[in-house]
Order: C-alpha cells, then sequence, then structure tokens
C-alpha cells in the first residue's frame, strides 16, 4: 500500500509555484512516504509525477480532480490510499494525523468545514482507498456538462462550474458511502477578506475553546489552513507569517 | 486491401492516427497495400467520414475509428457489400448500427453523392451522426459480433474472445495519465500529439 497525494493545476486562478510549494510543505510537515501527483496542463509544474491534461475535454475547471477517483487514472495499484488535495492550502504543522488519517472501504474522509455552508465535507481533501469509489468517476463522466452546471443552475452555488463537493457530497448519500470528517480544529479557512478572517477567528476560538485561530503565526494545533473561497488566493495575503509557511 | 481512417478537426491529433496504424501493424495480422488518412475538415464532425466513400471507389476497402484497440489477429474483416457493425453491446436508441468498422469493395459512392445534394439537410436531420443515416436511408450489412465496447468493461480484464475494443464515447481512457490492459498495445503517447 503506498499514499498517493494527488493534486491538480490548471492555468487561471494560480500559477504553478502553488504546486511545488504545498509540495515543499507536505516533504516538511509530513513523514510518512507518499508520492505527489499533479495533473496539469503545465508541464513546467514540479511534482513527483506530472500528468498532461488533456487539453481537448468537454471537462472544466477543478472538476477534472474527479479523475482520481477512477482507480485507472494516475497509476493507482489495489489498496492504495488515494488523497486527491487543493493546491490553495499552506501546511503549518505536522501533518502526519492528516495524511495517515485511517480510511476503509467504501469510506470517504475529507475536512470538516466548521467555518459553515453546505455541504460539510471540503473538497479541499478526500481521502479513499484506490477504486473503492469508482462510481464517483462513473457517474460524473456519463455527463459531466450536466452535473459541472447542476449546482449553479438550481442556485446552490453562485459561480459556474462551482458545485464540484456538492457532487461529491450527493455521490456519498447516492451509494451509501461512510462519510468520516476529521477533527475540525485541526483545518482552518483563511481569505484575502479580513472582516471574514476575523469572523472565522471568533467562531474558531468560541467553538474549539482555544484562545485564538491566527495571531502572529497559525495555532500549533492548527496543521493546515485552506484559502477556500472563490476570491482567495495565498500570493495576495497580507499574512506576514506566510512567507515562513509558503516557500 | 486499402486501410482508411478520418482525423479532421480537434478531437483527435497525430497520436491516434500513429496508434492505429501501431496496433494494425503489430496485432491484427492485416496486410493492406495502403493506409489512408482523411483530414480534410469538409462537414460537421463526423459528416467528413463520407468522403472515404467519394475518394475510394474501387478495391477492398476496411475504415477504422482511430479511438479503438486492436489487441489481436482480427477475423476477416473485408466484405463485398457496405458493412458496418451492429452496436450489439448497448440498447437500440435511435440507431442500431454503428459505423466504427465499416469495409465495402468497389463503388459506393452514391451515398456521398446524395449526402452532397443536400449538406444541411442530413446535417441536420441526423444530427447523432451518420449511423442512424446509412441505416435508415442505405442498403447496408452488418458484422456479426466482432468486437465489443468498453461501456460496461471498464474493470474487466481484456475479453479474448475478441481483438478489438471500441472506446466509443470513453475516448478519454487512451490518455496520458489514465492506464490498463490496453495501454499494453499503444504506441508510447506523446503530449504533444494527442
Amino acid at each position: 500500500m503506498s499514499i498517493k497525494i494527488c493534486t491538480l493545476y490548471f492555468e487561471g486562478k494560480y500559477t504553478p509555484d502553488y504546486v511545488e510549494k504545498l509540495h515543499n510543505g507536505l516533504k516538511k510537515y509530513c513523514s510518512l512516504p507518499f508520492e505527489f501527483i499533479c495533473y496539469s496542463d503545465n508541464p513546467n509544474v514540479k511534482a513527483d509525477v506530472v500528468i498532461p491534461l488533456n487539453p481537448h475535454s468537454d471537462i472544466k475547471k477543478h472538476w477534472y480532480k474527479l479523475s482520481y477517483f477512477s482507480p485507472l487514472f494516475a497509476n493507482q495499484k489495489p489498496n492504495d490510499d488515494i488523497i486527491i488535495m487543493d493546491i490553495d492550502q499552506i501546511i503549518v504543522n505536522n501533518i502526519d494525523d492528516i495524511i495517515g488519517y485511517p480510511v476503509g472501504e467504501n469510506e470517504l474522509v475529507s475536512y470538516n468545514k466548521w467555518w459553515g455552508g453546505k455541504p460539510k465535507l471540503n473538497g479541499g481533501f478526500y481521502k479513499f482507498k484506490s477504486g473503492e469509489l469508482k462510481n464517483f468517476w462513473s457517474d460524473f463522466i456519463k455527463c459531466p456538462e450536466v452535473w459541472q452546471l447542476n449546482w449553479y443552475k438550481t442556485g446552490v452555488v453562485h459561480y459556474k462550474y462551482y458545485g464540484e463537493q456538492n457532487f461529491v457530497d450527493w455521490m456519498c448519500e447516492k451509494h451509501n458511502v461512510k462519510l468520516t470528517l476529521m477533527p475540525s480544529e485541526w483545518v482552518c479557512k483563511l481569505t484575502n477578506n479580513k472582516k471574514e478572517d476575523k469572523e472565522n477567528q471568533l467562531q474558531y476560538i468560541k467553538k474549539f475553546n482555544k484562545d485564538y485561530m491566527v495571531l502572529d503565526k497559525p495555532h500549533d494545533d492548527i496543521k493546515i489552513i485552506h484559502f477556500a473561497n472563490p476570491h482567495a488566493n495565498i500570493h495576495d495575503s497580507d499574512y506576514h507569517w506566510i512567507k515562513d509557511y509558503w516557500k | 486491401m486499402r486501410i482508411i481512417c478520418v482525423n479532421t478537426g480537434n478531437k483527435f491529433g497525430q497520436w491516434y492516427v500513429d496508434n492505429l496504424k501501431h496496433m494494425i501493424d503489430n496485432y491484427s495480422g492485416l496486410k493492406y497495400d495502403s493506409f489512408e488518412v482523411i483530414e480534410e475538415e469538409k462537414y460537421k464532425g463526423v459528416f467528413n467520414k463520407l468522403q472515404m466513400f467519394d475518394k475510394f471507389r474501387d478495391g477492398e476497402n476496411l475504415y477504422f475509428d482511430l479511438d479503438i484497440c486492436i489487441y489481436n489477429k482480427v477475423p476477416n474483416l473485408i466484405r463485398r457489400d457496405l458493412t458496418v457493425l451492429h452496436a450489439w453491446w448497448r440498447d437500440r436508441a435511435h440507431t442500431s448500427f454503428n459505423s466504427s468498422i465499416i469495409s465495402w469493395t468497389g463503388d459506393q459512392s452514391h451515398i456521398y453523392k446524395a449526402f452532397k445534394k443536400d449538406v444541411n439537410m442530413w446535417q441536420e436531420k441526423y444530427n447523432k451522426g451518420i449511423d442512424q443515416m446509412l441505416e435508415e436511408n442505405f442498403k447496408v450489412a452488418n458484422y456479426d459480433k466482432i468486437c465489443y465496447s468498453i461501456k460496461g468493461n471498464e474493470y474487466n480484464k481484456k475479453d479474448n474472445n475478441y481483438s478489438i475494443m471500441l472506446f466509443n464515447q470513453s475516448q478519454y481512457l487512451m490518455l496520458p495519465g489514465w492506464s490498463s490492459w490496453w495501454t499494453d498495445y499503444f504506441l508510447p503517447i506523446s503530449v504533444k500529439n494527442i
């Protein structure tokens, strides 16, 4: 059994160094052996394995992530632990508990989106056994055009082509997949909006009985920070401590 | 005997043509006189296939789609009368024909001529493709079960009862990053040629 950490990069919102910096963070803060894979339309991203992204496909943006649910993708072997991670994250403490989080048959492990909104799982992190959730891909690829716009057209999300985590959440329900959310306080959300960050900070303090979420650096109980917001990115962030972790 | 394929538009790159020839030369056992590639895009999508009935009006002709895997010696596929696949692996839907493999001997240019008379009408009426057009308007025979489809077989082992598998609408499984038994029969893939 091996751990494959699988990412996606496509030209647009981010730059290729996001991939390299996440990889560097994983190498620094994870003592478990893993293979770092990037499915990318830019061949210059830095990863152990770079899979070229098909330029003619009907699949849009982050929906390519779903390819990893197929055991035929990314040279998966039976019983491999597959982790799909978004690249807009900063690792700030030892992450062995997250990367090594136990996962069984017919189970999906994800972050707990304690800061609100539905679904409770977070598309920034999916962990499962290779092939166990292959129906997610099979169902999606039957009509990607429909699924990619479904949650936008029904008003659940407000940005075109958003809704991938809604699809995954719905797949869990449809296929009776056990959804496991890791301890909430391990993950926090930041944005480029001070007001929103302050509200999250207060919520974190209250919810988890901590002194703070982020001051001159993130709280020691936080292992990873997700810039989970359609308008958020790491490279424009004002937090000075970021340079110590994201390099 | 002439082998024909069609590569118009941007759906398939040169790799698919090279890969088809590679599989034919190495696994099919087919002996042919020429390998013809139609590249000129004159019509909408699959209607470009019909050009072959105009261009090749003599001898034995055998056409293959590009999204197939040939992994063993093929049975005799050459036919005198125009012959296409019967899509036995799926429900009938709008047609039971599948033109991933076509064979004929001699002149079938009457099909192209009929199409040319009113291109827009044909393209609009048969917007799901030429299979239904061939079934409803021309005298066309069907092959027996000479190949199978990947639909429903994605995770199964290679079926040794056949020598050809069609990817149908699952062409992505031929791309870099995707692998299974069929990858062993493909040319190494080059990103710039896909």
